[in-house]
């Protein structure tokens, strides 16, 4: 009997509405408010399913504007489906759009205190780990700064550093491998490495081919909004070559939205 | 109509982890998550004022000596006066500053809303925590003043001053946590806030007596909630009297539908304000 899947997305639907006007305050509603406002409806994910089972490392590919970065939130529940059904049936620690949005008048020590909490660490655990995610960040000596003058290298550095310290079951990982330089990269790797010999569940967004060959079992290649395949990894990472090169227009444009 | 349903089966701990751990593991994050919050929250305020931290916490004390004195020597024949009017402005000044960080504390933090799924009214809640500490040692010295000039207070009074500020605080967490989500659609919110904060300062009886007016407008300035609340506390500080039992039961009728409807206007508009950061 095959073990139950820790995360099963059952015909998940996203779509965002995009208004042709945009209003945003409360006056242009007001005065607004028998103008017609004729919107486009942007169907981001369309009936997406797939089973995440214990223990596998599933890649997701596609290309931008497919839907990835949607179906990630949504998954993670940072956005609400439209439509579907999401089982998690363990923690989740996502690493998605790290890179941007720290406190900038508080220093590395402090943010590190705010993100991990917020990734589902106790101040128990960070007061452990804090020398430990400086120095996987190599950010030992710039502990005490502020991160108003961290270079984006640096501030993406240390986000990656919290969140794989606060790893849970399932670590779910946008573009990982493409932040920071070789010698990070390569820590970044190590990490990812040593979490799936610890059994934990992952999930892997890349555009690079070889890291979904190298890294993953199984994959999924997302187009348009839709699971168009899922299969082997080295099966989806040249069908998506394939698609990049012989593709016709642009996906769906789930990307990019919040 | 397409079914939506998530089911979370296991949000935080492995699923094996008992129950009870796993109350207590979610129990010791929230609790992490709380203090971070107010720590960070505090050090980014005063970060680069003179005296930093100091100079945080003796804002409101010498605040209030500053105007105690002034108003000593204006009102020095009117002692009562005086009292209530530094009480008015101090809890005014709360209710304005609380509920302008909590309409804002959502979008100020909306960095850490796509970056995880966590209890957002957390990011609300706290955002208060300066204003708070800031009327809590006004509290102090008020009561510390009173007690230095004789005034006979009772351990009840005091109680029912800290009674009073507990339903204070509850109304301005139901408007901030309605205010929050709702600011994350409408961008000027704020400014329409700040306009009824002001207006709102000359509806609250802070620098005129109540009983200027017909009694029968008393009620609608009653609505306001800082109006009972202040009205309540001098009675108690300064006055010595302990309002009625319709009085309290107004108050916390009035603090439970503000909060009542500020969690009602939470959960039906949160759910999707990661999409508008």
């Amino acid at each position: 009997m095959p073990a139950t899947p820790l995360i099963e997305v059952r015909n998940v639907s996203k779509r965002f509405r995009i208004p042709s006007v945009r209003r945003e305050t409360v006056r242009e509603h007001v005065l607004d408010l028998f103008r017609p406002r004729p919107s486009e409806t942007l169907q981001v994910l369309d009936s997406v399913s797939f089973e995440l089972r214990r223990g596998e490392t599933l890649g997701l590919m596609g290309r931008n504007g497919g839907g990835k970065s949607t179906l990630l939130k949504v998954i993670t529940g940072i956005y609400p489906p439209d439509g579907g059904t999401i089982v998690r049936r363990a923690g989740i620690t996502p690493i998605l759009e790290l890179g941007v949005g720290w406190n900038p008048d508080l220093d590395a020590i402090d943010n590190i205190d705010l993100l991990g909490c917020v990734m589902g660490l106790s101040l128990g655990e960070l007061r452990a780990a804090t020398d430990e995610i400086l120095e996987f960040a190599g950010l030992e000596r710039f502990a005490k700064l502020e991160l108003r003058y961290y270079s984006s290298g640096m501030a993406s550095r240390l986000a990656y550093a919290v969140a794989f310290r606060a790893v849970r079951e399932v670590l779910i990982l946008d573009e990982i491998f493409a932040v920071g330089d070789a010698g990070f990269r390569e820590r970044c790797q190590d990490r990812f490495q040593a979490l799936r010999a610890a059994g934990h569940t992952l999930l892997l967004v890349s555009h690079e081919p070889h890291t979904i060959e190298r890294f993953c079992e199984r994959a999924l290649l997302l187009e348009g909004g839709r699971i168009v395949m899922d299969d082997d990894a080295g099966a989806v990472a040249d069908a998506y070559m394939r698609l990049l090169t012989e593709g016709a227009g642009p996906a769906a444009g789930g990307e990019g939205h919040a | 109509m397409p079914e939506i349903a998530r089911t979370d089966e296991s949000p935080r701990a492995t699923g094996t982890a008992a129950p009870a751990r796993r109350v207590e593991r979610e129990g010791a994050h929230l609790a992490g998550l709380i203090w971070t919050l107010v720590r960070t929250d505090f050090k980014t305020r005063y970060h680069g004022t003179i005296g930093g931290f100091l100079w945080a916490l003796l804002k409101p004390v010498t605040m209030f000596f500053v105007l105690y004195a002034v108003f000593s020597f204006v009102f020095a024949s009117n002692p009562a006066y005086k009292l209530n009017l530094i009480i008015g402005l101090f809890l005014y000044e709360f209710f304005g500053e609380a509920t302008k960080t909590g309409l804002l504390s959502l979008r100020a933090k909306g960095f850490l809303l796509t970056k995880a799924r966590f209890p957002r009214w957390v990011l609300v809640v706290t955002s208060s925590s300066n204003a708070v500490i800031t009327l809590a040692l006004f509290s102090a010295a008020f009561v510390f003043v009173l007690l230095v000039q004789g005034h006979a207070l009772r351990p009840a009074t005091v109680a029912l001053y800290a009674w009073y500020q507990v339903q204070y605080l509850g109304i301005v967490t139901g408007f901030s946590l309605a205010a929050s989500v709702l600011f994350m659609r409408f961008r000027d919110l704020n400014q329409i806030w700040e306009v009824v904060i002001h207006a709102g300062f000359f509806v609250a009886p802070i620098i005129y007596p109540l009983d200027i007016l017909p009694e029968r407008l008393h009620i609608y300035l009653y609505l306001w909630p800082p109006t009972p609340v202040m009205m309540f506390s001098r009675a108690v500080l300064v006055d010595g009297a302990i309002p009625s039992l319709a009085a309290h039961v107004y108050l916390a009728a009035e603090t439970l539908v503000i909060v009542g409807v500020g969690m009602l206007v939470y959960r039906l508009a949160s759910a999707r304000i990661a999409e508008y950061v």
